[in-house]
């Protein structure tokens, strides 16, 4: 059955929205490695809308979803209220620059990407929904 | 996280432990600016003990980096493992930074 966490949209929630994914993770048996990732994950998607998706003296909703189907393999959205974005149309970071042409930041939807074994976005009733699954199972 | 300083072979070793989220980030950097200040070209980041690093870490090993490549010095790293290691060589910061196996390794540079 899904289980479900609505927070605000900033920093300080990112302990708390952690908290409650692993919980989901120890509930689909993810290995240790797999747990670290999906944490990864979730910080980067939410620093994503508490930067951009929300003005900064505004912050809004942020609502986490996750269900196991099976041992291994856990499936969550992260849904917001902001501004129309999908990451999945962003421009890939230039990885070949050397470290002077090399920009600070622009890393973390790379990551999320290569972690999830499935990356969806959708728009729906003023809804940002970004959802992925994570798997140990080959 | 815990950040252990050491002078060893006349270079600054800095031994990161724990995870390094967006606001540890900010401290490892700031520990960093003070041995720049101090009179450090080079440093020595140890991760060996670092068990998660997102890209609020990444962004502060970069501008280290920089800042150390204009005093004429350079930014070493070693031990990555786990997720640490994942995150360099899907961001190919690991071919932007000489990594190292060892502490030893990083010492001597090459």
């Amino acid at each position: 059955m899904p289980q479900s966490l609505t927070l605000i949209a900033k920093p300080e929630s990112l302990t708390a929205v952690t908290e409650f994914v692993r919980k989901g993770a120890r509930e689909a048996n993810l290995p240790e490695l797999h747990m670290r990732q999906l944490e990864l994950m979730i910080e980067e998607i939410l620093a994503n809308i508490w930067r951009y998706s929300y003005p900064e003296d505004a912050p809004g909703r942020v609502a986490v979803t996750y269900s196991v189907s099976r041992p291994g393999e856990m499936e969550v959205e992260v849904a917001d209220q902001g501004v129309a974005f999908d990451p999945l149309t962003a421009d890939a970071p230039d990885l070949t620059l050397d470290l002077s042409r090399r920009p600070v930041g622009g890393l973390g939807i790379l990551l999320v990407k290569s972690f999830a074994r499935s990356l969806k976005y959708r728009r729906e009733l003023g809804w940002n929904r970004l959802s992925f699954e994570i798997s140990a199972n080959p | 996280m815990t950040i252990d300083c050491t002078q060893m072979g006349g270079k600054v070793v800095l031994h990161v432990a724990g995870r390094m989220d967006a606001e540890s980030a900010a401290h490892l950097e700031g520990q960093c600016d003070s041995c720049i200040a101090e009179g450090a070209t080079s440093l020595v980041i140890d991760l060996g003990d670092l068990s998660y690093v997102s890209s609020m870490g990444l962004r502060s090993f970069v501008g280290i980096a920089k800042k150390l490549k204009n005093k004429g010095g350079e930014l070493r790293i070693c031990r990555l493992t786990g997720l640490v290691r994942q995150v360099f060589e899907i961001t190919r910061l690991n071919q932007v930074f000489p990594m190292y196996e060892s502490v030893e390794s990083a010492l001597l540079g090459g």
